[in-house]
């Protein structure tokens, strides 16, 4: 066989394959997504996250999603449930990942502040989750018959799937080629020391040849894990790599069901009689029984259009993590171009934000006293992201607008105030530098993709 | 076989480097330094808090019993040793202190003179009440004991012969004696707690390493705030307010604050043992220059001097002192900042339950 006529066949996309990997997919996801939602409600995050602060941050050309009330904001936990409920089980299958793909998009882009790179993939993967039929096989939608069985489905369906875990390795694992994280292990080494209680393994996890040691492995592991699981010689072995590496991460570190998520999804790799034994297995504990409709199934856009449609979604997810070469300055210290880019366990910031109400004419100021306004965690937050500190002076100059203050017994006239901020940030281990100077005038800065001038220089 | 023999020498060379690491760096016990804060710093501290708030209430009793100068002195005296005393414990706001409200019902200033007055005429009230809360504690003493400052006559003539006079004396007895019995559930539960304080060792929200540094970063913020920055006009638009500081009548507000960032020091440095120095030095690389633990050290230092160095009383330093007032208030906006950002992140304690990927 000839490379050409193997790249061939690597792009053609509409041929078809076995679905079982696809059904197996849609299963795990689904039990996952059902666990981790449960879990999100269990621990009473919905309300300290969303319930609680009185402010949000929202995305940039987002501000018009309306925050839900309180009641609404558990209906979109309960749609979540639904949701993940009807995937599992391959009923109005799409109808389902649409619920839960609208109900968990819409949680997340309340409030930037709870922002993680595997909310982002949950997202990514249920949006594509709604356009590939994933229940044509193994799913109660064919056994009722509300669509025509079919035991394969084109390679995009699966191969998209494939495209999006490898995303998030390798920019994971290009991310990490930088200075901090290869060649002073940070911030892994301060982490690693927040784990030295546990027993035996505490005292060697300090150690910085440790650190050094994690940091190399999970640069390499990111950058070539997919290539060894893709290989079918090596796919045993990475797939041991796999479950390795992620029962680490969450041993160590508070990172929830995202190592479960990477280790159910990655099974994707594996060929088609790996899960058609699982199938199997769960086909011999709930019993099995023919499905009612076979035919075949035709694509609602031609196939030129598909393969369009989905050549545009690989080149965005290529080029969306690369944007912050528009911008100078440090990325990890003014994070232009930061998030949705896979870069994870990269950064350890911590900041001190004072902001003062000035008002322009008197010069008379008073310092604000944050805890009144953001959470504990939506102060620590905001303090080292600069999108989130113009969001919130400017939500100050809205408060102290054309208002009397009484404080402590005093009365105090503004109309339309300045909001300066004197900010400190420390940045892996660094002392800490001034990051915003109060001479700036915050609520005069719009908050937009320009360049962030505002935000001091980092010096090394 | 030469893939073998190169995992061989690779195990071999990472058991030969750590073997030599584990010499340079002796290992760090968490469960060790909460233990010497508990025995060496919280616990003793908390001890004779309680030793004196039982003087002050004595003193009391007796003052009240015999009203006369000597006894006067004396219960003033009292009330200055527990109030300095209750600076080197108010930052302990969680398990036994926290259940009884210690930190809010024994110190909320400036007190409500009106509401006191108010209270005494009525004859009997709930202390225990929760609006109250600005009526009661050492802000309430402070008045009843110094209504015209340092004047002798004015409190002897108000708790003998002066309408509602017996009236006072049980409005103090009631507070004193409240305070007494509440510092004593705390001594008693702390036996218990301190097992759980000790075993809640990891670096989670609920942990005790994590309870004591935010409530000490807490009470330095309120070092910035309440006795500081209110009085000079921080959250006024410059606007001096001199009756905000604490201990206003007595005029023993800088002794106070001195008092209390001395104690925050000793926390940071874990009394004679181990404390967050000895964790931070762990933490951080050898190749540093000067520890973030000694900058701390000395930045506590700094404010100390600088606090000492407004005058006294703060009352009047506000608004003749200005400079030397502002200096202190940079300081430990400096002192806060190391807390906040280098400390914060070397420790690496999270602020919430919630997941991260470390973004």
């Amino acid at each position: 066989m000839t490379g050409i006529s193997q790249i061939r066949q690597f792009f053609n996309w509409h041929e078809h394959t076995s679905a079982a990997p696809l059904a197996v997919y849609r299963i795990g996801f689904g039990i996952l997504m059902l666990f981790s939602t449960m879990r999100f409600l269990l621990n009473g995050w919905v309300e300290s996250q969303y319930i609680e602060p009185h402010f949000h941050f929202p995305y940039l050309g987002f501000e018009w999603v309306p925050y839900p009330s309180e009641s609404l904001i558990y209906s979109l936990f309960i749609g979540m449930i639904i949701g993940s409920i009807l995937i599992i089980l391959g009923l109005f299958y799409r109808f389902g990942a649409f619920l839960f793909f609208f109900s968990f998009t819409y949680v997340e882009l309340l409030d930037k502040t709870n922002y993680l790179n595997h909310y982002y993939f949950v997202s990514l993967v249920a949006f594509l989750l709604v356009l590939i039929p994933a229940n044509r096989y193994f799913s109660l939608d064919t056994r009722l018959g509300f669509t025509n069985y079919s035991k394969t489905c084109p390679k995009w369906h699966i191969g998209l799937l494939q495209f999006q875990i490898a995303i998030v390795y390798i920019f994971a694992g290009i991310a990490k080629l930088e200075s901090d994280w290869l060649f002073h292990a940070q911030p892994l080494k301060y982490w690693l020391h927040s784990a030295h209680h546990y027993d035996f393994i505490g005292p060697i996890l300090k150690q910085d040849w440790v650190a050094y040691f994690f940091a190399w492995f999970g640069c390499i592991y990111d950058l070539t894990i997919v290539f060894f699981l893709l290989t079918k010689k090596t796919r045993p072995y990475a797939y041991f790599f796999v479950i390795v590496f992620h029962i680490t991460t969450w041993l160590l570190f508070p990172i929830g069901v995202f190592p479960w998520v990477m280790i159910m999804a990655t099974l994707i790799f594996f060929e088609a009689n790996f899960h058609e034994r699982i199938l199997n297995f769960i086909r011999l504990l709930f019993g099995h029984q023919e499905a009612k409709r076979s035919g075949i199934n035709t694509s609602l856009l031609p196939k030129k259009m598909t393969t369009a449609l989905i050549g545009a979604y690989l080149a965005v997810q290529l080029l969306i993590p690369f944007r912050y070469l528009f911008y100078e300055g440090n990325l990890f210290w003014k994070e232009q171009g930061f998030r949705f880019s896979w870069r994870v366990m990269l950064m350890e910031k911590a900041g001190y934000a004072m902001f003062y109400v000035i008002d322009p004419k008197t010069k008379s100021e008073i310092e604000i006293n944050n805890s009144k306004y953001l959470t504990q965690n939506q102060e620590k937050i905001m303090s080292t992201q600069p999108d989130m500190i113009l969001q919130y002076a400017h939500y100050l100059q809205d408060v102290y607008s054309d208002t009397t203050v009484i404080q402590h017994g005093v009365s105090m006239e503004f109309n339309k105030p300045e909001i300066h901020a004197e900010i400190y940030v420390t940045l892996n281990g660094r002392p800490n530098q001034l990051y915003v100077d109060k001479k700036h005038d915050l609520a005069q800065i719009d908050n937009d993709l320009s360049e962030r001038k505002w935000v001091e220089d980092f010096v090394k | 076989m030469d893939f073998k023999k190169l995992l061989i020498i690779l195990a071999a060379l990472f058991v030969v480097i750590s073997c030599n690491k584990d010499k340079d760096k002796e290992d760090f016990d968490r469960k060790a330094m909460l233990d010497n804060m508990a025995s060496a710093v919280i616990i003793p501290q908390l001890n004779s808090f309680n030793e004196d708030v039982i003087s002050l209430n004595t003193a009391a009793l007796t003052y009240t019993a015999n009203t006369n100068t000597t006894n006067l002195q004396d219960l003033r005296s009292k009330y200055v040793i527990a109030y300095k005393s209750f600076q080197k414990c108010k930052m302990f706001d969680f398990g036994p202190m926290s259940d009884q409200f210690i930190k809010s019902s024994m110190n909320t200033y400036p007190t409500d003179t009106v509401q006191i007055e108010l209270n005494i005429s009525q004859g009997s009230v709930d202390v225990n009440a929760a609006s109250n809360i600005d009526a009661i504690g050492f802000p309430a003493i402070d008045y009843l004991l110094y209504p015209q400052h340092q004047s002798t006559s004015a409190p002897i003539d108000s708790f003998s012969t002066g309408t509602y006079a017996i009236e006072r004396c049980n409005y103090l007895l009631a507070i004193t004696s409240k305070m007494k019995t509440e510092m004593a559930i705390v001594v008693s539960n702390w036996i218990s707690y301190k097992t759980t304080f000790i075993n809640a060792d990891g670096n989670d929200v609920g942990s005790s390493t994590s309870l004591l540094f935010n409530e000490m970063v807490k009470d330095i913020e309120l070092l910035k705030n309440a006795k500081i920055g209110i009085p000079a006009g921080q959250q006024t638009g410059g606007q001096t307010l001199p009756k905000y500081v604490e201990g206003y009548y007595a005029q023993i507000s800088i002794d106070l604050a001195a008092e209390n960032i001395s104690a925050l020091k000793n926390i940071f440095l874990g009394a004679a043992g181990s404390g967050f120095d000895d964790y931070i030095k762990d933490v951080e690389s050898e190749d540093v220059t000067t520890s973030l633990a000694d900058n701390i050290a000395t930045q506590f230092d700094v404010v100390q001097a600088s606090i000492n160095n407004i005058g006294s009383p703060l009352s009047d330093k506000v608004d003749t002192n200005p400079t030397a007032v502002n200096t202190a208030y940079l300081e430990i906006k400096k002192l806060l900042t190391f807390c906040k950002t280098d400390m914060s992140s070397a420790l690496g304690l999270l602020i919430t339950f919630q997941d991260n990927d470390g973004d």
